[in-house]
């Protein structure tokens, strides 16, 4: 191979890469930003718990609607009111922009030991309405936890064991209509994440 | 669902000084969730001096305890665990904000619309400061 095809085909692979790039970048807008979408939605295992109002449900409670899902307790007093905030700001933001479909807020306990429904029901209803709070027994929280992947531990507490805090997965996950888990945003959440993909991965079913 | 701030704070040391020696801003105590009688607070502490000062204990009569918290996130899970002490370098800042430090004020004492807080160090207070919870929130 003399220099002249040499220098041809680096121009070629050049070229090559910048229409890659640049075929990336007009991609950009239509693509989530921060969330991570499963390239197969994964059905939510199933569970028995309690909702906010006592009542029993399994993992059909995720069909019908897009849900937002974060896993946390209500002692928690700082990154669980916190994305929660951030969670009701956001739908708050896509309702503002006229979008017909807006996601549900739900919290799954993962201190089911003190987060009973009543507790858990004044909590999430101060987030804003129609959200979705679920408890229950450990072993049933598990099954959900367990199966999409969601940490959670519980740590000694002070001395009569009381004031414990419990160690969690901090992402939000986004489960579709058809009780799928379809997404999750790790990391620091920020509101304008969440403008930003919900509605290309809604708009992508 | 910001709290507005309205804060009064009086540096209890060095009177005369021509600087306070421990000054705070940007103060905000979250209300009570309804069924949670616990609240957060976030706050910029900045020294003054040459020296560094160990925030190791806050008390608030409206609290029956207030402890000294931080947030991490690693690998995507989310930590608390108590600090013994709030380090506030010389000449320097450190801040109490949502995701990171802050303070949990627990227990919270019914029909209080505003909140006291004293910092100590060594068990001498080195600041109060007070906070009135707005009432349009």
């Amino acid at each position: 191979m003399g220099p002249r095809y040499i220098i041809v085909a680096v121009a070629l692979a050049i070229a090559l890469a910048a229409g890659v790039f640049v075929a990336a970048r007009n991609q950009a807008p239509d693509a989530p930003t921060s969330a991570l979408a499963l390239p197969v939605p994964k059905p939510v295992p199933a569970f028995s718990l309690l909702n906010q109002f006592g009542e029993s449900v399994d993992q059909s409670v995720f069909e019908g609607q897009w849900d937002l899902v974060f896993f946390g307790f209500t002692h928690c007093p700082d990154i669980c009111p916190t994305t929660l905030q951030v969670l009701a700001a956001a739908k708050k933001a896509l309702a503002d922009q006229g979008r017909e479909v807006l996601p549900r807020i739900v919290l799954v306990s993962v201190d089911p030991e003190r987060d009973s429904p009543e507790i858990l029901g004044q909590y999430i209803d101060y987030f804003g309405d129609g959200n979705l709070g679920l408890t229950g027994t450990l072993e049933e929280v598990r099954k959900l936890t367990g199966g999409l992947g969601i940490f959670f531990q519980k740590q000694s507490g002070d001395d009569d064991g009381a004031d414990y805090s419990v160690d969690h997965s901090a992402a939000v996950l986004v489960i579709d209509p058809d009780g799928g888990f379809h997404a999750v945003f790790s990391g620091r959440h920020v509101v304008d994440n969440f403008v930003h993909d919900l509605p290309i991965l809604m708009g992508n079913r | 669902m910001r709290l507005s701030v309205a804060l009064l704070a009086s540096a209890l040391v060095a009177c005369g000084a021509p600087k306070p020696p421990l000054v705070i801003s940007e103060l905000e105590v979250t209300e009570p969730i309804p069924g949670r009688n616990m609240s957060a607070g976030f706050f910029v502490l900045r020294n003054n001096t040459a020296e560094v000062i160990n925030i190791t204990g806050v008390y608030s009569p409206q609290f029956a305890r207030v402890e000294i918290h931080e947030t991490t996130v690693t690998d995507g899970v989310s930590r608390m665990r108590r600090l013994d002490a709030l380090v506030v370098p010389a000449h320097g800042s450190v801040v109490l904000e949502r995701g990171g430090k802050h303070l949990m004020l627990m227990q919270a004492h019914e029909g209080s619309d505003a909140v006291t807080l004293q910092f100590l160090s060594a068990g001498t207070p080195v600041l109060s400061v007070d906070y009135v919870f707005p009432k349009d929130n």
